[in-house]
């Protein structure tokens, strides 16, 4: 039998690489879940999860592990294994078909979208003969990703975007009015923030002048990362992807107050855990991706090039080195996006759209627009685009208070009410209950009019 | 690789990580389906409602702002769609020729149009979501 014609190093190795890379982002997909439970305990003043082991609850092992608790980090698994073990339920009202498929749907794309993010740079591989089949695999240095294809970015994004049909087919299957706004408001937001992020990452296209992710990191090995160069174009990319993901402070689809739990409202068991899985998976592939595209991939400090972390190390040491500096900068980002969602309030949903649609799409078709100038007459040293993208702060600033403005967040005076009190009224700011008599602030907070 | 043709072997591990995410989602709808116990009832199966007693349905009018977002969004996307394989090419022109200029200015225009349909959407009230 002869050896059919795509089975090259390359394609080994991207195999291999989707075969590892895949166990390794469902487990930090739980892991993450862990994080996002323990740090918000943290950042509330509460201990979190600490006493779920690997036990399972079976006697042998409880034996096994007596006393070692595993700081909690069996909860993950505790809730994977839950989930399983709910109630796969149906309402009677929904459309059974699309309701089925719609967890299916968002968790295809997200497990997609890693693919071309370049986790461990080049790879001597090494020529072998296999063993049966008697096929020679030649020696060839390759690419360690996922997958090695021209386009690059492009596949991320495209494959990224599709997580809305899940989103809008499971809103649309639950025949709830709750997930119905959800999935409405959830799929606005994410064709909105789409526009940006793919104007963002244009920005970085103009510069480096490749699709290639890869690319884009030997552009950052020679010039310094781009989050220097290139400040507001990275700011604006996370803030799209906190978007993207329907992170807090963008969580609109799923406000508890307004809307019960968005879209998965009508969804328990795996179903409910494979719409959190995705929501997980999104979030670790998107840092991956804003990683690879502006803090410098692989590498480990800007500018000076790291014994082992260097592009001409091509052994599997190296390798796997470039893969935990990679993950490493994905999982202190996953941080920080968990760090905000517990820090800022939720946006209210028209301010979403309209930070949207007013702010972000022109800031960034002026930073693509500036870019292109830049590269026009070759000013794409760090030092001039730093010195180009504070400039640009700096007019829109000054252009700013200019601009017209919406109504919907002046504050309107109530004539006579104790914040606009009417011409010859005191206000009594403080309290009047007996209780707040005894206040020494009583006396000095009774001023006139404000 | 020359430009044009494109190397489709390159794909062919898309194809796999996309059987293994198809097989990973198959395989856990279906044993959350059999392992899962089933009980269920009329009240049970009633649609959420905050435990109130559903009001009709679900398919209903929904604001026409969503309808303009979606229409709004295909005319960015398409610019952008078609932004992307010039914001690639043009780093790599000799910008010592004509070229670079000739080719920043036809971008420019045609980024002219799509700032002259986001201003007239402004005008419109388009992005208002108040």
């Amino acid at each position: 039998m002869p050896k059919p014609d795509f089975l090259t190093a390359q394609f080994l190795t991207n195999a291999i690489t989707i075969g590892i890379v895949v166990h390794v982002l469902l487990v930090s997909a739980g892991l993450s879940i862990y994080l996002e439970r323990k740090i918000s305990a943290y950042m509330q003043d509460r201990i979190g999860p600490n006493r779920t082991g690997f036990d399972l609850g079976l006697p042998l092992l409880k034996q096994l592990f007596r006393g070692f608790g595993f700081w909690g980090l069996g909860q993950s698994l505790a809730d994977g294994l839950k989930m399983f073990l709910k109630e796969d339920y149906t309402p009677r009202n929904v459309d059974k078909v699309l309701f089925m498929l719609a967890p299916g749907i968002i968790v295809i794309p997200a497990l997609m979208s890693f693919a071309v993010i370049p986790w461990g740079g080049t790879f001597a591989f090494p020529g072998f003969v296999m063993p049966v089949l008697g096929w020679e695999i030649a020696a060839a240095d390759v690419q360690v990703l996922g997958a090695n294809v021209s386009i690059g970015l492009i596949y991320m994004l495209a494959v990224a975007s599709l997580g809305i049909y899940g989103v809008a087919l499971g809103s649309w299957a639950s025949n709830n009015k709750y997930s119905f706004l959800g999935g409405l408001r959830a799929s606005a937001q994410m064709l909105s923030y789409e526009i940006p992020m793919g104007l963002c990452l244009m920005t970085v296209l103009l510069i480096t002048g490749s699709l290639l992710p890869s690319a884009i990191i030997d552009w950052q090995i020679s010039n310094g990362w781009l989050i220097i160069s290139q400040p507001i174009a990275g700011v604006m990319l996370f803030i799209c992807m906190l978007a993207e993901c329907n992170r807090a402070p963008f969580d609109n689809a799923e406000c508890e107050g307004e809307l019960v739990a968005g879209y998965h409202t009508e969804y328990g068991s795996m179903r409910f855990g494979l719409f959190a899985l995705a929501e997980y998976i999104h979030m670790i592939t998107n840092s991956a991706l804003f990683a690879t595209v502006f803090l410098g991939g692989w590498t480990l400090i800007p500018f000076v090039p790291v014994p082992g972390l260097r592009p001409e190390d091509v052994g599997i040491v190296a390798v796997l080195a470039k893969f935990a500096v990679l993950f490493g900068k994905a999982a202190l980002l996953v941080c920080f996006m968990i760090a905000i969602r517990w820090t800022l309030p939720r946006l209210r949903y028209d301010q979403v759209m309209q930070m949207g649609w007013q702010a972000m799409i022109p800031l960034s078709l002026i930073i693509v627009i500036a870019n292109a100038f830049l590269t026009f007459y070759g000013l794409t040293s760090t030092v001039a685009m730093l010195v180009a993208n504070v400039a640009i702060l700096a007019v829109i600033l000054a252009v700013q208070p200019f601009l017209p403005r919406a109504n919907t967040n002046r504050k309107i005076r109530i004539a006579g009410s104790r914040f606009s009190p009417l011409e010859d009224e005191i206000v009594q700011a403080a309290p009047a209950a007996a209780y707040a008599a005894d206040d020494p602030r009583r006396t000095q907070v009774t001023t006139g009019v404000m | 690789m020359t430009l044009g043709a494109v190397d489709i072997a390159s794909y062919l591990p898309v194809l796999l990580l996309m059987t293994m995410a198809i097989l990973f989602a198959i395989g856990n709808l279906a044993g959350s389906q059999l392992i899962g116990p089933r009980r269920t009832g009329a009240v049970k199966e009633g649609t959420y409602e905050s435990g109130m007693n559903p009001v009709g349905n679900a398919r209903k009018r929904f604001n026409i702002r969503f309808y303009l977002i979606a229409m709004v969004f295909l005319v960015f996307d398409i610019e952008i769609i078609f932004l992307y394989p010039w914001a690639v090419t043009f780093p790599n022109l000799d910008h010592q020729y004509a070229d670079g200029a000739v080719w920043l200015g036809r971008i420019l225009f045609f980024m002219l149009t799509t700032i002259v349909a986001y201003i007239y959407g402004y005008r419109k009230g388009v992005f208002k979501f108040d």
